[in-house]
């Protein structure tokens, strides 16, 4: 089978799991006891309210709506979103997008580059004390959610110390004079990655050193720096590459704790607060987009797989 | 034409075992005593399952230790430091707060077991029956599991919760909806590849019948990494639902579990710093002692590191 078809069958299973995905969250949401509208209309007189359920489309039967919405996804319009008027859900996304991508970014650069780092460490120095102390390390930073250790940080760096702003965010386009504020999310965020990622390189680079043609280089008579940097550290770093699409997707979900504990405009934040206030638009709206872009991560893993690596044949999707 | 004779036990002789050097000295253990030898020869491991029991112990018998009231509301004693009677302190309404703690931490290991098991005989089952029948039925069950695996699976608890409502049942359907499909995924390859394998092509030559190439080969090796599975995932199950309790999407009211009480303790950690720290510590030594055990189940299992 080669990879054209392949990828094609792959963007046919992610364009129905996006489908079933927003069909699936339209239907939760209708079946939702209550309404974003009803904390509103209270004290509202009978026209007044008829007039609000029907410019959200509320009042019509669900099936409808569901075809509505539908159609309106297709056409990339989302609508607009009920508890803030007037604000679209491609608005929000393109305002509140950038600041969960800085964040995301900077977790990912500083916690893969230390998790590389430290993998190695360990690798070479197999069985020493540095070994031990990086393992010690990853099982422990694993062991901590992520939630506590913004918490932690937040409390002790925050709190006691005063070194660091307690919540918020650098305001559109500041990147330098704001960076105080993204530091301690980022440290939050980043000890997942390298937890992961030194483990998962230690193993790999383990493995790489007992396969033959690392024997083979050695008996060439190179020396054991050029046999680590050019022949083992070139090979172990597939399930590196591998690994890293699905920290990208990772990283919205972890995005969720850490925006809520700072106060940080985000996207995470921002749909916890609509799914709380059944803000529907929104909801749909930001599920889609975030599936999306979560499906699309996964799609790059599974292309990856096969090209990075030579020795993992494509057959008929089975994994 | 070649004369085919069937010799008699009596007439075969051993041959081959002249010296002592080619007996077999070692005695014969069964995989499982093995595993069981090989956890125990590993510290790390030993001393995370001392912790376990020493977190199981505090769990069922915590509250009835301490002694102290942890449910009425006492205006007296009301953000108390940890102290004598108090060992962790009191909460803002006076309720003794390591009582709560264990309390929580019940709560949240009773959830995090049942989503596991869920988890488990759920994806056992569909795996299961994906390898056995394979084909069509195999193709249309991989299909189904990678629509699952491509839902994010926080926004999908979350959805969830908001519609079944900030319950214990609720919470337990949000969080397993979609964690059975790596286990489907492990059993479905392990039985498949068990099924290719060589030992199992051996043993039913030499006349193994399906129960006992089913208890001797596919349970063993299975078992093993369904073990794992249930290890790894247990803190996971821990984790999700202190998060989604403290971003309000998960347990509340008068229902108490760690992330609970994580929650409730944030809004005081500028005064009363002990009360988000003892929960998240215990929550942290929790998870700490799954994954420990989890990690040294993984070398006991792998009969390749028999030594």
């Amino acid at each position: 089978m080669n990879l054209l078809k392949y990828i094609l069958k792959k963007i046919a299973i992610a364009l129905a799991t996006l489908f079933v995905i927003a069909s699936a969250t339209f239907f939760l949401l209708a079946l939702t006891p209550g309404d974003a509208l009803s904390a509103r209309v209270e004290k509202l007189p009978d026209e007044v309210t008829q007039r609000l359920y029907a410019k959200y489309g509320l009042d019509r039967p669900v099936m409808e709506r569901y075809f509505i919405t539908m159609k309106g996804i297709l056409h990339g319009d989302f609508g607009e979103s009920i508890i803030y008027e007037g604000e679209t859900v491609q608005q929000i996304i393109s305002e509140k997008g950038p600041v969960s991508a800085r964040l995301g970014i900077q977790q990912m650069l500083l916690g893969v580059t230390l998790g590389i780092l430290l993998g190695i460490l360990a690798a070479v120095k197999k069985g020493s004390f540095w070994d031990f102390l990086v393992i010690f390390f990853s099982v422990l930073l694993i062991s901590v959610p992520t939630l506590i250790f913004a918490l932690m940080l937040q409390a002790v760096f925050a709190g006691k110390l005063g070194w660091f702003p307690v919540i918020g965010w650098p305001s559109k386009g500041d990147w330098l004079g704001g960076f105080k504020y993204t530091v301690l999310p980022t440290l939050a965020g980043c000890f997942g990655y390298i937890a992961s990622y030194a483990r998962l390189l230690k193993v790999s680079m383990l493995d790489v050193m007992n396969q033959d043609y690392i024997l083979t280089a050695e008996s060439k008579g190179l020396s054991r720096r050029e046999v680590i940097v050019h022949h083992v550290l070139r090979n172990s770093f597939i399930p590196i590459i591998t690994r890293l699409p699905m920290s990208v997707a990772m990283c919205i979900t972890g995005s969720f704790f850490i925006e809520s504990v700072f106060s940080i405009p985000g996207l995470g934040l921002y749909y916890v607060n609509a799914v709380a206030a059944q803000d529907v638009t929104i909801v749909m709206g930001e599920t889609v987009i975030l599936s999306a872009i979560y499906i699309f991560v996964i799609f790059i893993t599974d292309i990856l797989y096969t090209v990075v690596d030579p020795r993992i044949r494509i057959s008929g999707g089975n994994a | 034409m070649m004369e085919v004779r069937v010799y008699s036990a009596e007439e075969l002789q051993r041959v081959g075992i002249e010296n002592e050097a080619d007996v077999i000295t070692r005695p014969v253990i069964s995989y499982w005593k093995g595993a069981i030898l090989r956890f125990k020869k590993n510290h790390i491991a030993m001393f995370a399952f001392g912790l376990f029991v020493l977190f199981l112990f505090f769990t069922l018998f915590g509250p009835a230790l301490s002694g102290e009231n942890y449910t009425e509301i006492d205006a007296a004693n009301r953000n108390i430091g940890p102290n004598g009677s108090f060992w962790f302190g009191t909460d803002q309404l006076g309720r003794d707060l390591f009582s709560r703690i264990w309390i929580g931490a019940r709560l949240s290991v009773i959830v995090a077991l049942v989503c596991s098991g869920i988890q488990i005989v759920f994806g056992s089952i569909y795996g299961g029956i994906m390898a056995y029948f394979g084909g069509k039925v195999d193709a249309v069950m991989m299909r189904i599991i990678e629509v699952v695996n491509s839902f994010p699976s926080l926004l999908v608890t979350l959805l969830i919760m908001m519609v079944v409502g900030k319950n214990v049942i609720g919470l337990l359907i949000a969080m397993s909806i979609t964690s059975w499909v790596g286990t489907a995924r492990i059993v479905r390859g392990q039985i498949m590849l068990l099924r290719e394998s060589e030992y199992v092509k051996a043993s039913q030559l030499l006349g193994g019948g399906a129960a006992r190439i089913i208890k001797k080969h596919l349970l063993p090796n299975t078992i093993s990494l369904l073990i794992l599975d249930l290890c790894s995932s247990i803190p996971d199950y821990i984790f999700t639902e202190a998060s989604l309790s403290f971003l309000g999407m998960g347990l509340g009211g008068d229902i108490i579990s760690l992330g609970v009480l994580i929650s409730d303790g944030k809004t005081k950690m500028q005064f009363y710093p002990w009360q988000m720290i003892f929960p998240a510590v215990v929550l942290v030594v929790a998870v700490l002692a799954f994954n420990l055990i989890g990690d040294g189940l993984r070398d006991a299992l792998d009969p390749k590191t028999v030594n």
